[in-house]
């Protein structure tokens, strides 16, 4: 079985526990205080501004808001009455754009919406082995998911990274979808915040992704350039 | 190890993906449409002032509990399966980062913006150890092709233009390239793609790190700290100890006020919140997780009066691209991690050495526009005071003499500088600094004469870099090349009309 010698990264976390206490003491310490703090410290404000927390947009406005908001990001954003128009929009995006290869989240919606044919490969993520999803994801055109919400004052998609929905789904293809339900857009920032807040412990996934736009850079004499690493072209479709 | 190994042949498609017709036309279409969106006029948070005191108070009532703080953090992440290790020392953090590599039996370590990096000079320690190193941020990629270190926090190739970039580009790539934006764009994005899929660990710095949760964020606009902790097994997280903020809602307030101190923006394209390794059944993301927690130096500066406010920084840059010295100098000058008013307070802070560091402070005109943009309302102008004081104190006067005295005498000896530096506010006239411009207000040498005490003979060696600076001091005033210049003014520009209400 196991040898007797521990793996070097056991040794060095038993090293951490040991240097954590001198080290949050020596904090402690210099704080002026003899041993670390072990309660919560009282707080006189925390979070956004108190004019701020009370904002809020109604539903409209929120749908709205967030389609400008995506568009002047410099992306792709269209209000559609159901998942039967989404399925058209995105036959015609794969027609123009002549993709030939997209993969997906594993989700029932999604499943009638995105299917193969004989010139489209279509990879459901989840449903092969890890080494070859990452694989189909970064061979793939056009990567579709769910979006848990989208933050209207923002022009943000914000997706969860689940066994369904890995995370190179909405990074690696060059162009990226993200499909939200109109009930999910929220205001502002801070209510997906205190959704999340929520999930703290077990139910926390790996990854939260905040995503608005394409991915963009200006370290080449600050001219602005689009998809350095993440997708170039990015599609948000609002349902509902 | 095990896990991702891509077959060569997957690494020529991508090559051809990312070369074809397919990725340019898409790159054309959204940069186009970029340019001509006319700005919309961006919805009001309130009132700017409001959310720079909210900025402020959160991070000053985190560091004055950073001790629960940072174990709730270490607990809460420890539960999500990750491993924290900690460390006292640059020494130290090298150490523990080098025994993981080692581990892992790396070969090559994809890296995105980390200033804690930097601050370690953690790439020669791999390099000795030969591990490659290679840096995604775009503008980080180019100067570790040039052999160079950043000169700006958020655009570190700022002094670099297209052709140099072109030119580097081309000696790697074995075939001339085009100074062309996009073409230079795209082929550092197949070069750094192929690194990220071969890569063995992915490392990331740490912008801000929750307490309640464990969870950490990344702030990125290019995507490569998602790529970094993505693809590869095995990721490293470098931190600060100060970079800790008690809760989600928290978030709220510096997703707020990072992006647009920095440039600008709402809100970076990325914000990921990374909680922990990836869970079992996830298809991706890194099996296993460590965050190394640095200290080096920062705990001296708890408890200090006049100093511990320096730790409530969220390194945005803003204090940079406002400093009128920073304007002229650029970044090397500063000669250590972190440049402009930040780097010219942290350097001596973080740094033992004070004959070597202590003259760092006087590179600032304690002109204030680094404390009018910074969003967390950081008084760096009288620290950079305070830094001064103690170097008189030390009889390190030569260098407070040079920089802060003979700047000024160069500028009221020359017409020419005199108008240059009025306008720039180089000199004082307590400046504020508003949609790039700066007006000239109160009186300018008042904080360096009430602190003029008599000077000790200083027999201390200045360091090279300084030698120099100070050599063209006698001169002209050192001044980055006008196309820097002019980009520098452009970020300005942009982010200060981002405040207007
Ligand atoms: S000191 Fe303030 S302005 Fe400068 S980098 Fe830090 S937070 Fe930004």
């Amino acid at each position: 079985m196991k040898t007797e010698k521990k793996s070097v990264i056991a040794e060095l976390h038993e090293q951490s526990l040991q240097k954590q206490e001198t080290f949050i003491k020596h904090i402690a310490n210099r704080l002026g205080r003899e041993q670390p703090l072990t309660t919560p410290p009282k707080r006189s404000v925390s979070g956004a501004v108190d004019s701020w927390r009370t904002h809020t947009l109604d539903p409209e406005e929120r749908i709205s808001q967030f389609l400008m908001n995506w568009e002047s990001l410099g992306g792709s954003a269209v209000r559609l009455a159901d998942m039967a128009e989404a399925k058209n929009y995105l036959d015609r995006l794969i027609g123009e754009m002549k993709a030939k290869k997209i993969i997906r989240e594993d989700h029932p919606e999604l499943a009638q919406i995105v299917s193969e044919s004989p010139d489209l490969h279509l990879t459901v993520w989840g449903d092969k082995d890890f080494a070859a999803m990452r694989k189909a994801a970064a061979e793939a055109e056009i990567g579709i998911v769910m979006a848990d919400f989208a933050i209207a004052n923002t022009g943000t998609l914000v997706i969860t990274s689940t066994p369904q929905r890995g995370r190179s789904l909405s990074l690696l293809p060059t162009i990226f979808v993200g499909i939200v339900k109109a009930k999910d857009i929220q205001t502002k920032m801070g209510d997906v915040l205190s959704v999340i807040q929520t999930w703290n412990g077990k139910e926390m996934p790996a990854g939260i992704h905040f995503v608005s736009g394409p991915s963009r850079s200006a370290d080449i004499e600050s001219d602005l350039t689009i998809g350095v690493h993440g997708p170039s072209i990015v599609h948000a479709l609002v349902i509902g | 190890m095990g896990g991702f190994n891509p077959a060569v042949k997957l690494e020529e498609r991508i090559r051809q993906a990312l070369n074809d017709e397919f990725l340019r036309n898409a790159v054309k279409f959204t940069t186009g449409r970029l340019r001509s969106s006319k700005q919309q006029a961006a919805e009001q948070m309130g009132n700017w002032e409001e959310w720079r005191e909210r900025g402020r108070q959160i991070r000053l009532h985190t560091i004055a509990h950073l001790d629960y703080y940072l174990n709730q953090f270490v607990q809460n992440l420890r539960e999500a399966g990750g491993y924290v290790h900690f460390a006292s020392t640059a020494q130290e953090a090298v150490e523990i980062a080098m025994q993981i590599m080692e581990e892992k039996q790396a070969k090559s370590v994809v890296k995105s913006k980390s200033m804690v990096s930097e601050e370690l000079h953690l790439n020669d320690a791999m390099a000795a150890k030969g591990i490659e190193p290679v840096e995604t941020d775009l503008g980080e990629y180019i100067i570790q092709l040039a052999g160079e270190t950043p000169s700006h926090i958020l655009a570190p190739a700022i002094h670099k233009n297209r052709q140099q970039i072109a030119d580097l580009f081309s000696e790697i790539g074995g075939e001339k390239l085009p100074a062309d934006t996009a073409v230079l764009a795209g082929f550092a994005r197949s070069q750094l793609r192929e690194k990220f899929l071969q890569a063995d660990i992915g490392m990331t710095g740490c912008n801000f790190a929750i307490a309640e949760s464990g969870s950490f964020v990344l702030f990125s606009n290019e995507g490569n700290a998602r790529m970094c902790s993505t693809v590869p097994r095995t990721q490293i997280t470098l931190m600060g100890m100060e970079r800790i903020i008690p809760s989600w809602e928290d978030l709220e307030v510096m997703a707020a006020i990072l992006p647009r101190a920095a440039t600008g923006q709402k809100l970076t394209v990325y914000m990921s919140a990374i909680n922990g390794p990836k869970r079992a059944a996830d298809g991706d993301g890194p099996d296993e997780l460590h965050v190394i927690i640095l200290d080096n130096g920062r705990s001296q500066q708890l408890g200090d009066p006049e100093f511990q406010e320096v730790l409530n920084c969220i390194r945005c840059g803003a204090c940079l691209n406002a400093c009128p010295v920073y304007r002229h100098i650029g970044g090397h000058a500063y000669g250590w991690v972190y440049s402009g008013p930040i780097g010219a307070v942290l350097t001596p802070l973080l740094n033992e050495d004070q004959d070597q560091w202590g003259e760092v402070a006087n590179a600032s005109s304690l002109c204030g526009a680094c404390y009018e943009a910074c969003p967390v309302k950081i008084p760096l102008h009288d620290m950079l005071v305070y830094l001064r004081r103690r170097n008189v104190e030390a009889g390190r006067t030569d260098a407070t003499e040079r920089l802060g005295m003979k700047t000024y005498k160069v500028a009221v000896s020359s017409q020419r500088f005199y108008q240059l530096a009025l306008k720039l506010g180089q000199f004082g006239q307590k400046p504020l600094a508003r949609n790039g411009e700066i007006t000239a207000k109160v009186g300018p040498l008042e904080a360096w004469n009430r602190l003029r005490v008599a000077p000790a003979l200083a027999k201390k060696s200045f360091r090279d870099s300084w030698k120099e600076l100070d050599m063209e001091l006698q001169h002209e005033l050192v001044e980055l090349k006008p196309e820097t210049k002019a980009r520098m003014e452009a970020i300005l520009r942009k982010r200060g009309n981002s405040h207007e209400n």
